[in-house]
């Protein structure tokens, strides 16, 4: 299912989904059945929790501050904007010095560099994200930029 | 329909009468059944190891959801979901929530998910933040004739200041989408915003009868920001923003 670019001027209906554009929801959304009910499996966890990467953290205030610092008023234009930004995640090259909030976990699941699409085996990543899912409660609260970070370190790069 | 004595992953749940087999294959390539009871059907695949290679199966799952849910109404499970066996799907997922699965699915038969995502351009929207708020402007020349290494907390306060500002602003858009697009759908839903730079990121759910009504009203506001902000108009979807049954579904 190729993301196809939407034609300017054409937008009455929908564009079907690509994954990246619903990552989102699946992830934080559907219904959910009792934890104790459900069997533990390692992997999903983590990159649930992941996926919760809170935008009002350090990093992203820093990014901001040097994103403003660098803005040059008069002239803009040549810095790596989000529509950029999105096009190198789902082209797979996710190489970029705008870090987008959700990079890390987009990266984890699009790819970095390897075949961008249907058939990364994931296996060389499921090593990564073997670390013990009984973090699992900091996805609530504070944990959250801690979680950021893991999720940075874990993803390949 | 057997899925043998394992662990089964759960996509969706649906009504037994729309169930179809499905073409695609789920997580870990397995081939995707259902487990039945009390008129509903749970869309389910064996699932083998302890692991998941989450990166990979979240494609399995949207791609099982989005398949089932092309002619049929589904309820998304969330991802990840796996039970011990047939067994448990039937006695804790179908059994106990049956009369409340069913009347959800009630509710959402004929309508889609239709998502509106609006993303700010970065350098525009910055370029703005810092002309039109003097305190950021003088904090950010202050900081500008410094190393970049040197005033470390006075950075973080001219970020969390230009967040601040673009909080207020990702408010006002989000509440000015809604009032444009809410008419012609069913129910909606604001979502978390995905990134530092969203504008909105709205779900709604729409009757698929109204589904042109609804483009109109989405061209309609993209005509009237875009300048300021990128739109990505998305679906059909199955339900997920709507699934969870505590949330208010306005009346049909």
């Amino acid at each position: 299912m190729a993301i196809a670019t939407q034609p300017r001027g054409y937008v009455d209906r929908p564009r079907p989904s690509g994954l990246v554009d619903v990552i989102d929801v699946i992830l934080d959304k559907g219904l959910v059945i009792d934890v104790y009910v459900r069997v533990a499996l390692v992997g999903i966890e983590l990159l649930t929790i992941d996926a919760r990467i809170v935008i009002a953290s350090v990093d992203t205030y820093l990014r901001f501050a040097e994103a403003v610092n660098r803005l040059d008023i008069t002239e803009q234009g040549q810095a790596e904007g989000l529509p950029q930004l999105m096009e190198s995640i789902t082209s797979g090259g996710a190489k970029s010095k705008t870090e987008g909030a959700l990079e890390g976990v987009k990266e984890k699941i699009f790819g970095s560099g390897d075949d961008e699409d249907e058939d990364d085996d994931g296996s060389s990543r499921r090593s990564s994200s073997k670390r013990r899912s009984s973090s699992r409660s900091s996805s609530s609260g504070d944990g959250r930029s801690s979680s950021k970070k893991r999720s940075r370190s874990g993803s390949s790069r | 329909m057997t899925n043998g004595g394992g662990a089964l992953y759960v996509y969706g749940v649906m009504s037994a009468a729309e169930r179809e087999s499905l073409a695609v294959a789920g997580v870990e390539g397995a081939e995707v059944g259902t487990v039945e009871g009390h008129g509903l059907a749970a869309l389910t695949s064996p699932v083998q190891g302890s692991a998941l290679a989450a990166a990979r199966e979240v494609r399995a799952h949207w791609r099982v959801l989005q398949e089932a849910s092309e002619s049929a109404t589904v309820l998304p499970v969330r991802f990840g979901t796996v039970l011990d066996d047939e067994q448990a799907v039937r006695d804790h997922l179908l059994e106990p929530n049956a009369e409340r699965l069913t009347e959800l699915l009630d509710r959402l038969r004929g309508c889609v998910q239709l998502t509106v995502k609006g993303m700010y351009d970065e350098q525009a929207l910055l370029a703005e933040v810092v002309t039109s708020s003097p305190s950021i402007a003088s904090l950010r020349a202050r900081l500008q004739s410094l190393p970049p290494q040197a005033a470390y907390y006075d950075r973080i306060r001219l970020g969390e200041m230009v967040a601040g500002e673009i909080a207020r602003r990702r408010e006002a858009d989000t509440r000015h989408a809604l009032e444009v697009l809410e008419p012609s759908a069913q129910a909606s839903c604001v979502e978390n915003p995905s990134a530092a730079e969203s504008a909105f990121d709205l779900s709604f759910l729409v009757p698929r009868a109204k589904q042109t009504a609804f483009g109109k009203r989405v061209r309609a506001l993209v005509e009237e920001v875009e300048d300021r902000i990128e739109i990505r108009f998305v679906g059909p979807l199955p339900p997920y923003s709507f699934a969870e049954g505590n949330r208010e579904i306005g009346g049909a």
